[in-house]
């Protein structure tokens, strides 16, 4: 299972993002390898649809679970639609602290 | 005896119970109770921006019922700023979409579907409904 987790900065001491369209990085996390990946959000600019956007590349890269602060209507929907679990932690978190807590 | 009102579908309740005017003495007029559909169709017309057509079709309504909760939270809207009123968000006939809850790893969150009800995080099978 590949988590993604919205971060606002490439590096592990960085916080979870309070907007998955917009936010600047993706950590993306291997449960079996334990490998953090972080991947740019070349999304986070546009005008419209970035949340759109952001899914499309999360499923290329066959995500199974989507960590931010808050999903917007139609990204929520289309996750609902693709069966991928969506998760918001209710406090403010680093990206190490919720990799610890998924290992 | 009227028809009942379909449910509208919406993502999550207000995490806040409504709005109270600064610098006003003593209460002038009623409260204003904004229910939580029409709180969803504010948020989704003029917050996330989306346009009535597809803001009814993930609420689950028609359009033309869409337009007429849209209208009606803006009356709403402007007869307590005008009046100096306070907002209550209360009732309405609304399903919420799924989300559920752990207390323990403190997250909300959806499920897949087919899945046992389990949390992403530790496991359990604590989790309770959160709406």
């Amino acid at each position: 299972m590949i988590f993604a987790i919205a971060a606002n900065g490439n590096n592990l001491s960085a916080l979870v993002n309070q907007n998955f369209g917009r936010c600047e990085w993706f950590c993306l996390f291997d449960t079996k390898t334990h490998k953090n990946l972080f991947i740019e959000n070349p999304a986070n600019q546009n005008p419209e649809k970035a949340g759109c956007d952001a899914v499309e590349i999360l499923l290329g890269k066959n995500v199974g679970i989507a960590i931010a602060g808050r999903f917007g209507s139609k990204v929520a929907d289309m996750f609902r639609r693709n069966n991928i679990q969506m998760v918001i932690p209710e406090i403010q978190q680093t990206v190490s602290e919720i990799t610890n807590q998924i290992k | 005896m009227g028809r009942t009102k379909k449910d509208r579908r919406i993502q999550m309740a207000p995490h806040f119970s409504g709005f109270k005017p600064q610098g006003v003495q003593c209460k002038t007029g009623d409260d204003v109770c904004i229910n939580f559909e029409e709180y969803e169709a504010i948020n989704l017309c003029d917050y996330e921006l989306l346009t009535q057509a597809e803001a009814a079709k993930l609420m689950n309504v028609s359009r033309p019922t869409f337009t007429r909760i849209y209208e009606s939270v803006r009356r709403k809207i402007a007869k307590a700023f005008l009046e100096g009123s306070s907002i209550n968000f209360e009732g309405g006939n609304v399903a919420f979409a799924d989300w559920y809850k752990c207390t323990r790893c403190k997250v909300t969150f959806t499920l897949p579907v087919n899945t046992d009800k389990l949390c992403p995080f530790c496991k359990t099978q604590v989790i309770s409904e959160n709406n």
